[in-house]
């Protein structure tokens, strides 16, 4: 477990406000105690403090996780959030996008959002907006980055995409080594 | 459904045609055999034929008598249908051949008041009855028609025995006779052939046909002269059939009475070669029939472990076990449960789920999923989480809800061990093998993501599924591992509560491997307690026994053998401070407090046993245990050495050698009990033993003498150690003293070695050239016990000039250095 | 009687050619035979300089090397093949030099530490009898490596190790590394000789170096501070460095961070949080500029039926325009997908 540095940290902060805007305040700034971001193995977990002060004693290779990991920094510094992150980018996402329920599947298998599959979306999500990906009954199915801005969609072709996909929970199942 | 129809016959009423139809044929007569009434006047031939008969039985008597010496008497207790007259029987069966002839004369006259009926129904009631034929048969196979009449007489004779009997109780010793009669016949059936069934049944198709021929006979040599040729062939008709009906009647009743008595393949036949399946289960049965009344169904000559080892093969073959296993699961489960049981595991259990309640409520799933499809039911009352699937059209490991982490597939059985842990908020909890997951975010889904979760499991593969799982279901509150369950004492410990399920033969989820049931061996066995029991040390270890909401340990594992669940929970009541506690769980089987030879202690009973054809989930064992002390405790004997040692220390002050050894000796054995404790301080004593004080001194001689006792043994360079002065601390106490004294002998024997090596082993007495103050360590060594060189070992292997222990070397120079008058040594070591 | 007055009549003819040896001066010369060097201290005569200048400076010098002869006559010789050889004192003059003579060579590493220890170097014998092969084998130079060869035709592959690795490359691996260490000692040790300084990255010079060492001397040189590198700020794109051995050349990297957060973690993740929230506009572009064509669009239909003004700021492009109250018509299945200009206004 490693501090992360300070260009680190703020790859990480602005890739979040990204899809979570100024709630991201909220996750360091939590009532119910202080909680941080470390890094092991170019991995960032999301921890709260307590809980690193008993992680300490294992050793490197030991440690396998702690919290919930949110992501993996390239070898060039750049992150990428994995799908674990879904569970804090989730409630305080916002701008949202819902599937329609034929479409679901679909995009847990991997593929982008076309326009055909779009159920509703937050208004005034400007173009590569980060979002995040519910179904109709309000679960979350990932996060993506919106192709088109909210005006955009309207006027759109059924199958034009709309939503880049990045993330989704069928990788749970799909990439389950590769995730870990 | 529909109406259920009515199989009772009603008799038909009224005036309709039904009711007019014939009724139901109604025998006036109770048995085709002659009526006893008639009166039966011997014809001439009749007389002579008798005579005969007489005659050959006097002599098939004799034969009897012969026979019946070397058979045991056992056999006769084999008819157990037949009256309690047998008993009485079995007395008087020395006498009774030599009465029957007598008894024939008798019975003859007696033939005319006593009614020739029943027999044959008598026949079918007795089960004894076709096969006392037999000897009649054997004589009838035997000899040629003359036996016939004896034959026919002797058959008339029993079935106007057992006439007599049933009508004329009062003439108990001539029945008794007739009994006994019959039994001894009996007794010479079952000496003449065992094997030869269908001799037998031949034969008693052959008597019955003897007995209609007989009656036929008597009555066609009565009317011969009356009747047609036309109507004597019809006559012979007639009686053919009759005689195949009760044929068949005999034969079937002959194939039930000898499944009763099943015949035990002989050890050395072939029983796998031609046997099919289905015959193999037919045996089993018949085995486990037998073996419920064993007395009774019993083949003589054959012992009850010969039949419990043909039932094991059987039971192999069937569901294809090896013999280690059948064996193990005969000695823990009885007969009845134990098909049970293997049918149990034949089959899968009902896949269950198990809500996560951090992220949905039970019955908010239950709609989802019934809305996708899914045909479910709520598990049961012990459990408000989990769900049991009947059906579903939607892949279970693939619905958005699934996904989403709303549950997890888990067997029902898993669920157990949480619910018996019972963790509560803001604990510290540690679950040892946590693979795949399934119990550690059970766990953290009733903490509700509070307190601190620590998951560890020692497979790398495996621990990313539960990494994995542990995102999917939201479980922030976790600490992933990947450590030897073993040495987790030595990383950390002062947990609530431990959760320990583990690694183990599988024995209980064969439905789910069935591998298991070919491969596992008494090694695996072993192998497999051995490491539990470890494992429930070092969770034991673990734990703190001094934390306020918790202090438990619940041991769990996914077997039934008992060496690997009561046998591993007793060896821990035995080494440290812990006591069993009640699961909380209300149904399940308690554990076993003695199995076989083993006796374990008696508050086993307080954990339990699931077992697939009782609890329909799969074969486990919970276990929970409280510790209620820290400390470890040591055996009685160490206790005593460390006692005794604690003596001499205040005792004595000389050093003496032999003590020193003995010491020694009794450190080892301590140190060997107290190596489980931990060593190493994390900053908290939570979970370590409070040491008294004297366990503390004990502690530090202990440490101390384990320094020490490295001193150079053979082979090794005497290495000069510098007499610093925290080694001649003035302790009181005599092993350090002893230590001491030990060590300085050693060192004066160091020091005259080189010497004694360099001057060509000339014996000096001179004491170390050290220009120290006299100091309590050299009025040690000028009483220390002088060696004398030549006793003194030699260094064999290479000179000392050569050796290159620059280790040591370097320590001493450099010691040597920081300390002025070293210089000479210097030179002395370079030569 | 004549033939010997004669002869030696001849003779003192002769030797008057010569001047005598014995060369008489005021003062005593200076003689320093050792760098064959005489040091007339005697003033020279102005009048014999000013007329015959040449005739008595080699009078001068003749006189003076005569008495340095006659020095040289006087030491002591040597036969050295076949020769007679004057062996020469000390020379006591003392010669100015440009450059100190060069010092004992200072001790290498190893050098220092076998003196300490008392080591000395053991002459290895050039063949020994190996029982193995049942030869006499170099220990070093010519046929060792073919010796060596042929006692370890075989190596065993240890158990926890992967069953397909070559054993025979690691142990030629192994090999060139230490030759590789060896080399760096060598380095060191020569600078440490020639008191360089030399920077810790072991940076060899713009030329010389690759990218990974002068990423490895940039971040060495950065944490040289008293802080250790903590306030030196990073250039945008600049990369650290990576690889092995970087970190034990930092200095201060041995050291174990610890993570335990002090309380101004907390702080300094909000503070972070805020500039970057910061650098994102605050404004809400899109629907600024939806509100100024909605009040554009009121204006122009308060004005009455004008042209409509195609006013659109909008950086969204062609989509933008069409999108701003109108929904997008079907045309009844007939449009052709691919066309988008039609659903506005016709142009003419």
């Amino acid at each position: 477990m490693k501090r992360l540095t300070e260009e680190r940290t703020k790859v990480l902060f602005e890739k979040l406000a990204k899809y979570i805007g100024s709630n991201v305040q909220q996750l360091i700034d939590r009532p119910d105690g202080t909680y941080c971001f470390r890094e092991h193995k170019d991995r960032v977990y999301y921890v709260s403090e307590r809980i690193l002060k008993l992680s300490e004693c294992f050793g490197y290779k030991q440690l396998v996780c702690v919290g919930t990991c949110f992501g993996k920094f390239s070898k060039t510094n750049k992150l990428k959030f994995h799908i674990t992150a879904l569970y804090y980018l989730a409630p305080y996402a916002q701008y949202k996008v819902w599937v329609k329920p034929s479409f679901e599947q679909q995009y847990l298998y991997g593929n982008h959002i076309p326009k055909s599959g779009l159920g509703r979306i937050t208004e005034n999500a400007g173009q590569y907006q980060g979002v995040v990906v519910f179904s109709m009954n309000d679960l979350a199915l990932g996060f993506g980055v919106l192709a088109r801005s909210t005006t955009e969609c309207k006027t759109a072709d059924p199958l034009t995409t709309v939503c880049f996909h990045q993330s989704d929970i069928g990788e749970y199942i799909r990439a389950e080594d590769s995730l870990f | 459904m529909g109406r259920k129809a009515e199989y009772s016959e009603k008799q038909k009423k009224g005036p309709g045609r039904k009711a007019r139809k014939q009724g139901p044929p109604s025998f006036p007569k109770k048995s085709f055999a002659p009526l006893e009434d008639e009166d039966k006047k011997l014809t001439h031939r009749q007389k002579q034929r008798m005579v005969k008969r007489e005659q050959k039985k006097v002599v098939q008597k004799a034969k009897l008598k012969e026979k019946r010496a070397q058979q045991p008497r056992k056999q006769k207790k084999y008819n157990s249908d037949s009256e309690p007259e047998d008993e009485v029987a079995n007395q008087q069966a020395g006498s009774s051949e030599e009465e029957v002839p007598q008894l024939v004369p008798i019975k003859k006259q007696k033939l005319n008041g006593t009614a020739a009926t029943n027999s044959k129904s008598k026949k079918q009631q007795k089960p004894s009855k076709p096969e006392s034929d037999e000897e009649p048969e054997d004589e009838y196979d035997e000899s040629d028609n003359e036996l016939d009449a004896d034959s026919d007489d002797q058959e008339e004779v029993d079935g106007e025995e057992e006439e007599m009997e049933e009508l004329d109780g009062e003439e108990a010793s001539d029945d008794d006779d007739d009994d006994e009669a019959q039994v001894g016949k009996l007794d010479d059936l079952f000496a003449d052939d065992d094997d030869d069934e269908e001799e037998a049944g031949s034969e008693e198709d052959a008597s019955s046909d003897d007995e209609d021929g007989s009656d036929d006979d008597e009555d066609d040599d009565d009317e011969n002269d009356e009747k047609l040729p036309i109507e004597l062939a019809n006559k012979k008709l007639k009686k053919r059939l009759a005689k195949e009906a009760k044929m068949a009647d005999e034969e079937m009743q002959m194939t039930v009475d000898q499944s009763e008595v099943f015949q035990l393949p002989e050890p050395g036949e072939e029983f796998d070669a031609e046997m099919s399946l289905q015959d193999v289960q037919q045996r089993i049965k018949d085995i486990t029939q037998v073996l419920t009344d064993f007395a009774k169904y019993r083949q003589e000559g054959r012992s009850r472990s010969e039949y419990v080892d043909q039932l094991r093969r059987d039971l192999c073959l069937y569901y294809s076990y090896n013999e280690f296993l059948m064996e193990k699961l005969m000695d823990i489960f009885k007969l009845s449960d134990l098909l049970e049981y293997l049918e149990a595991s034949e089959v899968a259990r009902p896949l269950t789920i198990r809500t996560n309640s951090l992220k949905t409520r039970r019955r908010d799933l239950a709609g989802a999923l019934i809305n996708r499809g899914v045909n479910l039911d709520p598990l049961g009352k012990w459990t408000n989480v989990g769900l049991v699937i009947f059906n579903s059209t939607v892949p279970l490991g693939a619905t958005p809800e699934y996904l989403a982490g709303h549950y997890m597939i888990q067997g029902a059985s898993s669920m157990l061990p949480v619910i018996a842990l019972a963790p509560q908020e803001n604990e510290r909890v540690l679950d040892m093998c946590s693979a795949p997951g399934g119990k550690g975010s059970h766990i953290a889904a009733v903490m509700k993501n509070t307190g601190v979760l620590f998951a560890n499991d020692s497979n790398r593969d495996r621990i990313k599924a539960v990494v994995a799982n542990f995102h999917r279901l939201g479980i922030v509150n976790a600490v992933v591992s990947c450590e030897d369950a073993t040495k987790f004492r030595n990383i950390m410990t002062g947990f609530d509560r431990v959760l320990l399920d583990a690694p183990c033969t599988g024995t209980g989820v064969v439905s789910k491997d069935p591998s298991v049931k070919t491969t596992k061996s008494e090694i695996d066995v072993q192998r497999c307690y051995n490491l539990q029991r470890k494992l429930l040390l070092t969770a034991i270890d673990c734990v703190d026994a001094k934390s306020s909401t918790g202090g438990y340990i619940v041991y769990s594992t996914c077997s039934v053998l008992p060496e690997e669940n009561e046998w591993v929970v007793d060896y821990a009541l035995k080494k440290r401070n812990v006591k069993l506690v009640p699961l909380g769980i209300d149904f399940g089987e308690p554990g076993f407090t003695k199995f076989r030879q083993h006796r374990y202690h008696p508050s086993l009973n307080l954990s339990k046993r699931f077992y697939p054809h009782t609890n329909n989930m799969d074969g486990f064992y919970v276990a929970k245990l409280k510790k209620f002390s820290n400390t470890i405790p040591i055996t009685k004997e160490e206790q005593e050495a460390d006692e005794k040692q604690l003596d001499e220390a205040i005792a004595a002050e000389e050093p003496e050698a032999s003590k020193a050894t003995d010491n020694e000796e009794d450190k080892e054995e301590g140190q060997e009990a107290v190596q489980d404790a931990p060593r190493k301080t994390l900053g908290k004593r939570a979970g370590k033993p409070t040491l008294t004080d004297v366990e503390q001194d004990l502690k530090k001689k202990k440490l101390e003498q384990s320094k020490t006792k490295y001193v150079a043994k053979v082979f090794e360079k005497p290495v000069k150690v510098p007499k610093k002065p925290k080694e001649d601390k003035p302790t009181p106490a005599a092993p350090e003293t002893a230590t001491n004294g030990k060590k300085s002998e050693k060192q004066s024997k160091k020091v005259e070695q080189p010497e004694a090596q360099n001057n060509g082993q000339s014996p000096s007495k001179k004491t170390p050239p050290q220009p120290k103050p006299a100091t309590k360590l050299t009025e040690k060594l000028a009483k220390a016990k002088r060696v004398d060189v030549d006793e003194v070992p030699l260094l064999e292997g290479k000179p000392i000039k050569k050796q290159n222990n620059l280790k040591n070397k370097s320590k001493q120079i450099g010691q040597l250095k920081k300390s002025k008058p070293m210089a000479g040594k210097k030179q002395k070591f370079k030569k | 009687m004549d033939v010997v007055k004669a002869v030696l009549e001849k003779h003192q003819k002769e030797l008057d050619k010569y001047k005598p040896i014995t060369v008489e001066k005021h003062l005593e010369c200076r003689l320093d035979v050792g760098s064959l060097l005489i040091t007339d201290p005697n003033d020279l005569e102005d009048r014999q300089l000013a007329n015959e200048k040449e005739e008595y400076l080699a009078a001068l010098t003749r006189d003076n090397t005569q008495l340095l002869v006659n020095a040289i006559w006087e030491l002591p010789t040597e036969r050295v093949d076949e020769s007679i050889v004057a062996k020469l004192p000390e020379p006591t003059t003392v010669l100015p030099r440009l450059r100190k003579p060069p010092g004992p060579r200072p001790l290498t590493k190893w050098e220092q530490f076998a003196k300490e220890k008392g080591i000395t170097k053991k002459k290895k014998d050039k063949k020994t009898y190996d029982d193995v092969l049942d030869k006499w084998v170099p220990t070093y130079g010519f046929k060792r490596a073919e010796a060596e060869k042929d006692k370890e035709w075989v190596l065993e592959v240890p158990q926890n190790a992967d069953p397909n690795t070559d054993m025979f490359q690691k142990k030629i691996d192994l090999r060139n590394e230490k030759v590789a260490k060896n080399e760096i000692q060598r380095m060191k040790n020569i600078v440490r000789a020639k008191k360089m300084d030399m920077p810790r990255s072991g940076y060899l010079g713009p030329e010389a170096a690759s990218s990974n060492q002068l990423l490895t001397a940039v971040t060495v040189a950065k944490s040289s501070t008293a802080s250790v590198g903590k306030f030196q700020s990073k250039l945008p794109k600049e990369k650290e460095a990576r690889g092995l051995g970087v970190k034990e050349l930092i200095p201060g990297g041995k050291r174990k961070a610890s993570h335990i957060t002090a309380q101004p973690e907390r702080e300094a993740n909000l503070d972070l949080i805020k500039s970057v929230l910061n650098k994102k506009p605050k404004l809400d572009v899109e629907k600024a500029i939806q509100l100024q064509k909605q009040d554009e669009r009121l204006e122009r239909e308060a004005e009455g039926n004008k042209p409509a003004k195609k006013g659109g700021k909008k950086g969204g492009g062609k989509g933008s325009r069409k999108a701003v109250g109108k929904k997008p018509k079907g045309h009844q299945g007939q449009r052709a997908p691919g066309k988008k200009g039609q659903t506005g206004r016709k142009r003419r």
